[in-house]
């Protein structure tokens, strides 16, 4: 009788866990969203003013300053920047995800991973509002989008892939190692500086460009760059390396993730 | 008869790590000096746990605080893993551990319902078709579409126990909760429960309210440091748990330096390890005497006065009121004097008025006791040591028995076809 009654239970669950999860991770999106911006008087240009602001700061630097000789620079700059606030935002906080999500974490039947993902998709809807600023660019600057953009999805999710997976790695063992978040912090801002975001790859000496490869963020914004400044199909080969280490990063970060979680419980 | 849940000699062990590494830095000079990070202290929060619960029935648990009950529940819910043994469950588990967790208090009352919906388990549609139920049991129309933080705290507790208990769970886990709310949103709370137990379904509930453990449990598990000491009907559980009270107590009186009560005892009996002992004991009539009569249904003043030793920082109080028979009339307790007063001073005294006593006439014995804010021993306990007559002004109403005073007044009225 038991065993029925677990059977039951079990195609129950099968069918409605699938909608159920969507709901969950779709409302966690939007609560995150919302909350971003909650009491705040400009409330969703906030959004836009970061990236805006970082704008104004680099294109005077890069074309007064220090001047890089890259023809529509904003284009430009905006095609990489953007990407990089998604991942650079999302990395982190990543690593205090379940401590201040503690009584989430502890809720019975919730699926701890489930806000790893919910993160990044929060920071990538940020991205995704941001992204019309890109298209008023280019089309000012004169420059044309071509069908290559139906291709951004997929770099989209390559990027997310990575973004998960590094964030499941930093939210479990930040419970342990409170290191980690002051560690994340360092490495990103140095990361920005070796990832091609406000400089060309063609600055760089021929010497260190295969390096860059094993960067993935450098590739994914080479990738984003070929799609919309330059309207090609993005480099198939190093994009191949960057969704080889971004599918590893998720499914290591998986791993770890499911090792140590029972350790999180207990020490949370 | 269905078993929905079944422990099977479940033991979880925590390391409490004395030189656990809590930073990269740490970890990495104890690696240098080749020494073992692993030199943990181990505790046994469970030990060889075995129980059922069967479909329709209504378990309670009882046990001192750090007996492990929170523990049982959390492994029950899936949070954490046993060390050995397992825990099997069939059906859809609900419980009210955390309540509120998930809640954010920047969001409205009705976000956070539906949020805490779907974290409970139900569709987003199905949350919705429910929603108006839950906002009218938690009597929250006006206010439901304001943050949660502007939200009393008994709003925001009724609004996650309403939130909590509308889904449809085949067994439902309450640690300690049924304390939400005004007494009319208690009693809503509780015919809740009675109904959901009407409809076949299984409790599993741990309190410190043995008065409700004994109203909606069929069976008890007394836990003491992470066993189950004895398992039976609640009231021979309850009773075992007193047993338990007593030897905590004696135990630690024995290890303690004694303090000679202060107080000479001419009836009644007293226990306790007297870290903190009440040296006086006063009643106080509605004129501001002391006296040892009052008459019935006027006010009473008890005034205790107390010395405590430097080892207690807060105290629970109780006061109980029970005839010659020991039939308790009414009893009340303070959860923390400190709550109260904030610092406790060496010496004070405590009062608790009641406006009125309708007692019948006759001997009543005032029972007052100090505990340990987790009542897991007593610090001090008189019992049927101070009595206190309630006599009659008027006439004693006639042809009464009981505790409480009420003045009957018969009268028949016929029916016959006149």
């Amino acid at each position: 009788m038991a065993a029925s009654l677990k059977q039951r239970h079990r195609t129950e669950k099968a069918m409605t866990a699938k909608s159920h999860q969507y709901d969950l991770i779709l409302n966690l999106v939007r609560r995150n969203f919302i909350l971003q911006f909650k009491g705040s008087l400009l409330g969703l240009l906030w959004a836009l003013l970061l990236p805006l602001s970082q704008l104004v700061i680099f294109v005077f630097l890069f074309r007064r300053v220090v001047p890089l000789k890259i023809p529509d620079y904003p284009v430009y700059l905006f095609t990489g920047l953007l990407p990089w606030n998604w991942f650079s935002m999302s990395i982190n906080l990543a690593s205090s995800l379940f401590i201040t999500n503690r009584d989430l974490v502890r809720r019975p039947n919730f699926e701890p991973s489930i806000l790893a993902l919910v993160h990044a998709l929060s920071n990538l809807v940020t991205y995704l509002i941001s992204l019309p600023i890109v298209f008023i660019l280019i089309a000012t600057s004169g420059r044309r989008l071509t069908w290559t953009v139906l291709l951004l999805p997929v770099i989209m999710l390559i990027q997310g892939t990575l973004i998960v997976g590094l964030s499941l790695f930093l939210a479990t063992w930040n419970v342990f190692y409170r290191d980690l978040q002051h560690i994340t912090g360092v490495v990103l801002g140095l990361m920005f500086y070796v990832t091609p975001v406000f400089y060309s790859i063609e600055n760089v000496g021929r010497e260190y460009r295969s390096l860059f490869t094993l960067n993935p963020m450098a590739v994914l914004i080479q990738a984003y760059r070929a799609i919309l400044y330059d309207g090609t199909v993005p480099d198939v080969s190093t994009l191949l390396v960057a969704t080889a280490v971004s599918i590893t990063i998720c499914g290591l970060g998986y791993l770890a993730y499911r090792r140590d979680i029972q350790g999180v419980y207990d020490f949370l | 008869m269905d078993i929905v849940l079944e422990a099977e000699r479940v033991s979880k062990r925590f390391r409490i790590a004395r030189n656990r590494p809590s930073s990269l830095k740490e970890l990495f000079i104890q690696g240098l000096k080749g020494r073992s990070s692993k030199t943990a202290d181990e505790l046994w929060a469970l030990r060889e746990i075995s129980f059922t619960l069967k479909k329709g029935r209504s378990v309670g648990i009882i046990g001192h605080n750090g007996a492990g009950k929170s523990t049982l529940l959390r492994l029950i819910c899936g949070l954490g893993r046993p060390t050995s043994g397992r825990i099997q469950y069939w059906g859809k588990i609900g419980s009210l551990l955390e309540l509120g967790g998930g809640f954010h208090f920047e969001m409205t009352g009705r976000e956070n319902l539906i949020m805490g919906g779907i974290l409970g388990g139900l569709s987003k549609r199905q949350v919705e078709a429910l929603q108006k139920e839950i906002i009218a049991f938690a009597e929250l129309e006006k206010l439901i579409d304001q943050p949660v933080r502007t939200y009393s705290s008994g709003m925001y507790l009724r609004l996650a126990f309403a939130t909590a208990i509308h889904f449809d769970p085949d067994f439902l886990i309450i640690d300690e909760l049924l304390a939400v709310g005004d007494s009319q949103f208690q009693k809503k709370c509780l015919d809740r429960l009675q109904s959901f137990r009407i409809a076949g379904k299984s409790l599993l509930m741990v309190s410190h309210n043995l008065d409700q453990i004994r109203a909606y449990c069929d069976e008890v598990l007394v836990m003491e440091e992470g066993r189950i000491l004895m398992q039976g009907d609640p009231e021979s559980a309850v009773r075992a748990y007193y047993d338990i009270m007593r030897q905590r107590t004696e135990r630690r009186q024995a290890k303690m330096e004694v303090v000679q009560p202060s107080l000479p005892i001419q009836q009644g009996n007293r226990y306790g390890t007297q870290e903190v002992t009440i040296t006086a004991v006063r009643f106080i009539d509605g004129d501001d005497r002391i006296t040892d009569h009052i008459s019935s249904g006027s006010p009473l003043t008890v005034e205790l006065e107390y010395f405590r030793t430097n080892t207690v920082s807060d105290m629970a109080c109780t006061l109980g009121v029970f005839n010659e028979n020991n039939t308790k009339c009414f009893e009340a307790h303070a959860s923390s004097i400190r709550a109260t007063s904030g610092q406790l001073s060496e010496r004070a005294s405590i009062r608790c008025r009641l406006p009125e006593l309708p007692l019948l006439p006759g001997r009543y014995y005032i029972n007052i006791g100090l505990f340990p804010t987790d009542w897991s021993f007593v610090y001090d306990h008189h019992n049927g040591m101070h009595f206190l007559h309630v006599m009659n002004e008027n006439e004693m109403p006639v042809n009464v028995s009981g505790v409480v005073m009420v003045r009957p007044h018969w009268t028949v009225r016929s029916q016959d076809p006149s």
